[in-house]
């Protein structure tokens, strides 16, 4: 339950962040601009989703405290701060170092998205049980 | 059951870097060996020949997987490789010895060379997948670490039927059963490693990387099935005499086949449309894979030796051609990576670390090199030509890993650092 509803929503994170690069590769600036825009909120709704409430949860279910969620935080900080150097590359119209650091971005990302599908959510979704479903309806919920 | 999720997962960079860095030595030895030894490397038998096939399969292939290996195995599976930089040490200083223990053997003639590369290639390769294999096994789900466990199982019974033909080989005498286990050798040893291996890593890079529809769960689930129930009863058949041994490799033909359609809809599907050297090289890999399959089928239908030779040459090649182009993503993510992490704020971007010139560089001297290599089965001007460009090319690899290198260990002295 929590991990296809998390899981779908990392795919259309990844898709518009395409939609932004493939703007910018087509020199499409101002457009890039827009589109990263959304990539940017929805990627840090994505994470604040995780840290103000489906981490929490967890954390309180199983007592594990300084664990896999800990280790998810500290990357979410890796990723804002990328997140940030690449929006002021896009302002500051350095195209070459967007690119660049959206290539770390992107592989960095795309790990964070596996470990939480492959061993995080499957253990969220144990620990919930019959709750998940509530869960899933309180992210959704959520204002960004 | 929580089973890491840490940055201690990610082993120190000189675990990975130092099977990467000693690819491209190998690759400069192998093209020199073809370049002083035209003749003789296009004879499947000679010496010589053996000796250049062993640098390419265990000097420059397996050398870049195992380094794969211990990087994916962290990432992928939750459970780190336990104490990675002493066994990285071990496994890579064993490989060393024993790929120049075997090339020198073959080139030498010297039986107990034969003995030295048994033991230590041995060491390194079962030690290596009884490193590995445990912990893909148990509460595993990912389809690439569960993929890895046919490649590693693959590799260990190549290893053991290496050990038993050099054995034959140190004691200049040949058992009735040689032919057999030298094709076995083969099949485990480039379909069950190699090609397995780059199936189960695509099934993840491919869909990552790129942003394409992932590979269907049919494929992920009976893919190893396929090709694991293939070749053991290739092998079967091989030894006892069996007609139409040729029906498992035609059935593994189709399966890599589907294997290369199914990338190259996913590559040009792919949502991430920004040009990439990496793209690329699955592209020519996959193109290379193509040829490997249909001139084999050529050489079973025709008994054209010529053919047998350019089916090989491509499949290294392909298998060459999807290493070069992973090594160019994972080397600059790793010291971007573990510069980052360690708090350093000034850590170079991906694109400056290997610049896209330099990425460029290689994708096109491994383009020539491809041509001129399959080309000099037929000329052998093209194999000299080939083998400088081959030459050149590990030569740019070589610099570009050290450019990486020297850029890691100035960041890491002169960089500044938070906190």
């Amino acid at each position: 339950m929590i991990l296809e509803f998390m899981r779908d929503d990392h795919r259309a994170c990844d898709h518009f962040y395409t939609d932004a690069e493939n703007a910018l590769a087509a020199k499409k600036t101002e457009e890039a601009k827009e589109l990263f825009d959304i990539f940017y909120d929805a990627t840090n709704h994505h994470f604040d989703r995780e840290e103000r409430e489906l981490f929490i949860t967890f954390e309180k279910r199983t007592g594990m405290m300084g664990g896999p969620t800990q280790m998810m935080r500290y990357e979410h900080q890796q990723l804002r701060s990328l997140l940030e150097s690449m929006r002021l590359a896009l302002s500051e119209n350095r195209t070459d170092d967007f690119f660049g650091i959206g290539e770390s971005m992107m592989i960095m990302l795309q790990q964070h998205n596996m470990k939480e599908e492959q061993m995080l959510y499957p253990m969220i979704d144990r620990a919930l049980g019959d709750d998940a479903e509530l869960m899933v309806q309180t992210l959704k919920d959520m204002v960004k | 059951m929580f089973n890491g999720l840490s940055l201690d997962q990610a082993p120190p960079l000189s675990v990975v870097i130092r099977f990467f860095i000693t690819v491209p030595v190998f690759g400069i030895l192998l093209s020199l060996i073809i370049f002083f030894n035209p003749h003789e490397v296009l004879i499947p038998t000679h010496p010589i020949s053996l000796a250049a096939v062993h640098l390419m399969f265990l000097g420059v292939i397996t050398m870049s997987m195992f380094g794969a290996l211990f990087q994916m195995q962290s990432v992928l599976g939750g459970r780190p490789i336990p104490s990675a930089l002493g066994n990285a040490f071990l496994i890579h200083l064993f490989l060393v010895i024993g790929i120049f223990a075997l090339c020198g053997a073959f080139i030498f003639s010297l039986p107990e060379l034969f003995i030295i590369a048994s033991i230590f290639l041995g060491a390194s390769i079962l030690y290596c997948a009884n490193l590995i294999l445990p912990l893909l096994f148990g509460d595993i789900t990912h389809d690439t670490l569960r993929g890895m466990r046919l490649p590693l199982i693959a590799l260990s019974l190549t290893a053991v039927l290496g050990i038993v033909m050099a054995s034959e080989y140190a004691n200049s005498s040949f058992s009735s059963v040689h032919e057999a286990v030298r094709a076995s050798h083969y099949s485990f040893g480039l379909i069950g490693w190699i090609a397995a291996l780059i199936i189960a890593v695509a099934f993840q890079v491919i869909e990552m990387f790129y942003v394409t529809t992932p590979y269907g769960s049919w494929c992920k689930r009976n893919a190893f099935r396929i090709i694991s129930a293939s070749l053991l009863l290739k092998v079967l058949w091989i030894f006892t005499h069996l007609p139409y041994s040729w029906v498992f490799d035609l059935i593994m033909g189709a399966l890599l086949s589907g294997f290369i359609f199914t990338t190259l809809k996913r590559l040009n599907q792919r949502k991430r449309r920004v040009s990439d050297v990496s793209i690329w090289f699955w592209q020519l890999g996959m193109a290379l894979l193509s040829l490997a399959i249909l001139t084999y089928g050529a050489f079973i239908g025709s008994g054209y030796d010529a053919l047998q030779s350019v089916a090989l040459i491509a499949f290294a090649l392909f298998a060459l051609a999807i290493i070069l182009g992973m090594m160019g993503k994972i080397v600059p993510f790793l010291v971007w990576f573990h510069l980052s992490s360690a708090g350093y704020m000034d850590a170079p971007i991906m694109s400056n670390i290997i610049p896209a010139t330099r990425a460029k560089g290689v994708f096109s001297l491994f383009a020539l090199t491809s041509v001129t290599m399959i080309g000099g089965v037929f000329c052998l001007e093209s194999l000299l030509v080939g083998a400088i460009i081959g030459g050149g090319m590990f030569g740019l690899l070589l610099l570009n890993l050290i450019h990486a290198l020297r850029l890691y260990r100035d960041t890491l002295i002169h960089g500044k650092r938070f906190g």
